[in-house]
């Protein structure tokens, strides 16, 4: 039987390393068109089983295995969020000064009440999740995927598997977890320290005390506001680990796969969290936030 | 007899080259099989295959009447399938000690093996004792120990799971003479448990000729008997 001819299963494979994915039958224009759409659809249908499994495993009976993915989980906090506490502390100092420099520039003699606005709007509902979510892709996306695509090389993955543990949730669910926790708390923490750099530069630059500042930031605020905040940090935080976990665990054996994949994790991760926060942005303006004058 | 590890019309090729075309096979349970064959043949893939780490491209692959690519690994591991799975090279994770490389198996199956915190550290000081690992590499990282010492944890690691099935890849290759009679007198042991299924990949004449077990070639995706 020659090569072309032999035919090959459609059955889906659960294992990450499917050598199917190398069949490829020789086909015109079309089939080549044909063969990219189904490959396309394949790998978003692969991305969405990255997840789903994750999501999935948290059924799975055992509570010392459960115990041991919390652990992982725990140390991923560590990494993703703790130690990302110095650069979020410089980078929201400087975007909240950037902010009042440039409304002093625009509006001079703004008062507390505008700042307030303009803090809430830029910060607080766009730049806070937007820029919290790139330097957390930065930081830990491209170090997710690097570590997954060496394990995936130096076969830690199959050894695991091997030894009965699962990789969604002992590898794929911590990661992800840790990411949506860093991420909101990470928007906690940028939106105050920008505000507080705001106010600081506020007073001298504009004038208006911390007191009014608080006063027109509060009176900017909506409810909405708390659902459009978690929401967009719940949102970005999956959207980083899953995606991270997604690509490192692509590599098949070769350590160049590894750059490669690090590379694509993190450039859909930034496209991903961009997507998802303008949709959202546009939803929350849409259905609930104060009218775009 | 029981059947242990069962390949049903088994193909599995990488690209062009073949390492399985249509191959049934039977290892009954208890029994030992080592595959032998030239560089670049697929021995290891091979095992990978029979172990259900990688899929196989038609056909199917049973350990004790069980398909493993259609279970989670830790249903596997629930319903009594225990793969202990020595690679080549590496396997160990990189960011663990060694100790916690033999830890990891028995705290995550600590309900199913039935202990506790205590029993799980002692277990794997013990496991790693008896295949001479010593205390001070415990705490070591696996890039800071010797291959050979690398081999032994992940040997240990393997056991620590009370293995049925043992799957060996090139067991002594780039091994000093006192880890090789190690590894020979340990797979020695599972060769005579008759509750253990071994399989192993190997190209070494002296472990051939110690171990007496049946022994295949591997070629052109094809087992062929050897004697």
């Amino acid at each position: 039987m020659s090569m072309s001819q032999d035919p090959l299963p459609t059955a889906r494979s659960t294992m990450p390393y499917d050598p199917r994915r190398d069949y490829r039958p020789r086909t015109g224009v079309l089939g080549a068109v044909g063969r990219s759409a189904l490959s396309n659809l394949r790998g978003l249908a692969e991305l969405l089983a990255t997840l789903g499994n994750a999501v999935a495993s948290i059924s799975t009976p055992g509570g010392s295995a459960r115990r041991t993915a919390h652990a992982v989980t725990l140390t991923q906090i560590l990494f993703t969020g703790v130690q990302a506490v110095t650069l979020v502390s410089i980078i929201g100092m400087l975007i909240g000064a950037t902010i009042v420099i440039q409304t002093s520039l625009m509006v001079p003699g703004a008062d507390g009440e505008l700042l307030g606005k303009i803090l809430v709007a830029v910060v607080l509902r766009e730049l806070s999740p937007l820029i919290t979510a790139i330097i957390v892709a930065g930081r830990s996306g491209t170090a997710i995927a690097t570590e997954l695509g060496n394990m995936k090389v130096s076969h830690e993955v199959q050894a695991l598997s091997s030894l009965g543990i699962d990789t969604p949730r002992f590898i794929v669910l911590p990661r992800v977890v840790a990411s949506v926790v860093s991420v909101v708390v990470l928007m906690v923490y940028f939106s105050v320290v920008a505000v507080l750099s705001a106010a600081v530069i506020g007073q001298s630059v504009l004038g208006p005390s911390p007191v009014e500042l608080r006063a027109g930031i509060g009176r900017a605020l909506l409810p909405h506001d708390l659902v459009l905040f978690l929401f967009k940090g719940i949102g970005l935080g999956t959207i980083l680990g899953w995606f991270a976990c997604h690509y490192g665990l692509k590599v098949q054996s070769s350590p160049t796969e590894v750059p490669r994949q690090a590379s694509a994790a993190v450039v859909k991760t930034l496209l991903g969290c961009v997507v998802y926060d303008t949709a959202l942005t546009v939803l929350f303006y849409w259905f609930g936030g104060p009218p775009l004058r | 007899m029981i059947p242990g590890l069962e390949l049903e019309s088994a193909s599995f090729r990488y690209g062009e080259l073949w390492v399985l075309r249509e191959t049934s096979l039977t290892l009954q349970r208890g029994s030992n099989l080592v595959v032998t064959g030239d560089n670049g043949v697929g021995k290891s893939t091979f095992l990978y295959v029979c172990a259900g780490l990688v899929p196989t491209s038609t056909g199917r692959v049973l350990l004790d009447g069980q398909v493993p690519n259609q279970l989670r690994p830790s249903d596997l591991f629930r319903h009594g399938v225990r793969r202990g799975f020595i690679f080549h090279s590496g396997g160990l994770l990189s960011n663990s000690s060694a100790l916690n490389n033999v830890i990891l198996p028995l705290k995550y199956h600590a309900e199913t093996l039935g202990l506790d915190e205590a029993q799980i550290d002692s277990r794997a000081r013990e496991l790693l004792s008896d295949v001479r690992v010593s205390q001070n590499d415990f705490h070591a990282l696996p890039a800071h120990l010797s291959s050979g010492v690398r081999r032994r944890v992940s040997l240990a690691r393997a056991l620590a799971i009370q293995p049925n099935f043992l799957f060996f890849d090139d067991p002594d290759a780039n091994l000093d003479r006192a880890t090789r009679a190690l590894v020979y007198d340990m797979i020695e042991r599972f060769r005579d448990d008759h509750d253990v299924t071994l399989l192993l990949t190997s190209t070494s004449r002296e472990l051939l000729d110690r171990l007496q077990v049946p022994v295949r070639e591997l070629a052109h995706g094809h087992l062929l008997e050897k004697t």
